[in-house]
């Protein structure tokens, strides 16, 4: 038996979580914002549209994977962005949610929120989708 | 003391318990950040004495009152030479946010010059060497800038480009020099000459440059030196003007800053003193844990210059160290350096080895 296409399946099988999980990222109806705008207000380099104060939202079941594919990094450097970007302008890090449901749930009701989550949602923008 | 460390204790308890609870919002974090250390030198009367020691343990708090009040709170810890426990609240700045372009800063903090001043300060962990340059260093550690002002301080960043151009622009209290250290009034100007100073930086933030942060600095102020008993001895007027950089991309950080002293002598009658310093450091990053790197820096202070003739720490030096760093992970370093010193004023040379335990929370 020919070992090769079945090395070649399981990895694909390992491989898979990598790359299935769909990110959407999303903001409350009224932001407005484009997506190279967005990537700053998650790296704490925007922090108003217009007279908005944007509220971005962390989502701690996709956030390593939202890292990954918005900026190349894994979470311990994200972290490490933010600690410096808190310790020297005086700002505080995107809230952590626990999951999609409730990310959706606070931009909805959120004016200026913005945030990320892996099934495509409604009663939102989708801003793009990764 | 007692009560403050408490609260302290407290306010960490509260925090871990609200982070504990679930990852949802967790209100105003305090974080922090805790070194210790061992040092040995061949001269302890100019590097301090040898052994053990603690370095800080330093708490800040950035809690924002509704979309454009921001305050930023942080309180040190630190073991003294002659082994007293002092305690320093080390910025307490309240401002308020006109767009990203724009912040209004009012209270103590960091004096905006060069990089390390703002970028690591008390943070050991964030910075990749166990030491300061000497003459960055805090004004009771020997160096010669005012590393802290109380006033006004305007800062933002604006798009150019594909990078950003970032400002600093601040008045505060005008510095002293008491008994030999730089003092920088934060209960009120002693002669009421207003320190102004401003930086003024470019970011590249695409292409072969991405990840270099290029700018100019400098500041203004009248400087009196008095002696133990209050009798002014001298007064000068300090221009610094330099230029510093700041390089991180592709596991390289370099960073380097240069400050041009052309001090007045505003009551000897001596003239215009002209003095520099500068410093340079690069580090690697291989294997994602160990940082190997390497530091030069070097002042040469006009000793006729009644500012640094009246400071302790005025005197031309040069100084190598190699060291490096080791992260244990994202929140722990070790850290081990040598370094090399010739007082060139003094005509002393010494030598010596620093370790440090980083970490963050």
């Amino acid at each position: 038996m020919n070992p090769i296409p079945f090395l070649f399946l399981a990895g694909l099988a390992f491989a898979a979580p990598a790359w299935a999980a769909d990110i959407y990222l999303i903001t409350h109806p009224g932001l407005t914002l484009t997506p190279a705008q967005a990537k700053e207000v998650f790296l704490g380099e925007k922090q108003f549209a217009g007279d908005q104060r944007v509220v971005p939202l962390d989502n701690a079941s996709a956030q390593s994977e939202f890292v990954r594919k918005t900026f190349g990094i894994d979470v311990d450097k994200y972290r490490t962005i933010w600690t410096k970007k808190s310790f020297r302008d005086g700002l505080n890090p995107p809230a952590v949610k626990a999951d999609d449901e409730a990310v959706l749930a606070t931009v909805r009701s959120t004016p200026g929120a913005i945030g990320y989550v892996t099934s495509k949602p409604s009663g939102v923008t989708v801003l793009q989708k990764y | 003391m007692k009560r403050t460390i408490l609260a302290l204790a407290g306010a960490v308890a509260v925090s871990g318990f609200a982070q504990a609870q679930s990852t949802v919002d967790f209100g105003t974090p305090l974080a922090g950040f805790a070194d210790v250390g061992y040092q040995y030198s061949t001269n302890r009367s100019l590097a301090g004495d040898n052994g053990f020691n603690v370095g800080n343990l330093d708490f800040y708090l950035t809690p924002s009152f509704g979309d454009r009040v921001r305050t930023l709170a942080e309180l040190v810890f630190e073991v003294a030479e002659d082994g007293s426990l002092a305690t320093d609240l080390e910025r307490l700045q309240i401002g308020y946010a006109f767009s990203d372009a724009a912040t209004a800063w009012m209270g103590r903090f960091h004096t905006p010059y060069g990089y390390w001043n703002t970028a690591y300060h008390h943070g050991a962990q964030l910075q990749t060497s166990v030491s300061r340059p000497t003459f960055i260093n805090f004004e009771d550690k020997g160096g010669i800038l005012p590393a802290h002002a109380v006033g006004l301080w305007g800062t933002g960043a604006v798009r150019l480009g594909t990078g950003w151009v970032r400002y600093d622009a601040y008045l505060a209290n005008g510095n002293d020099i008491q008994d030999g250290v730089l003092d920088f009034n934060q209960a009120g100007d002693d002669n009421g000459n207003t320190m102004v100073g401003g930086r003024l930086g470019y970011q590249f933030g695409e292409g072969k440059l991405r990840g270099l942060l290029l700018g100019i600095h400098g500041y203004r102020e009248d400087v009196a030196a008095r002696d133990d008993t209050g009798v002014q001895l001298s007064d000068t007027r300090v221009n610094m003007l330099g230029g510093y950089f700041h390089y991180e991309a592709n596991d390289w950080e370099a960073i380097g800053e240069y400050y041009r002293f052309r001090n007045d002598d505003l009551t000897g009658g001596t003239g215009t003193h002209t003095s520099w310093a500068a410093f340079v450091q690069v580090g690697r990053l291989v294997a994602d844990r160990w940082t190997p790197y390497f530091r030069w820096e070097k002042d040469s202070l006009d000793q006729t210059d009644p500012y640094f003739a009246s400071m302790n720490s005025g005197r031309s030096y040069q100084s190598y160290v190699a060291g490096l760093r080791f992260d244990l992970n994202y929140k722990a370093a070790l850290k081990a350096e040598a370094y090399q010193t010739d007082q060139t004023d003094l005509d002393v040379s010494y030598s010596g080895f620093r370790a440090q335990f980083a970490i963050r929370f």
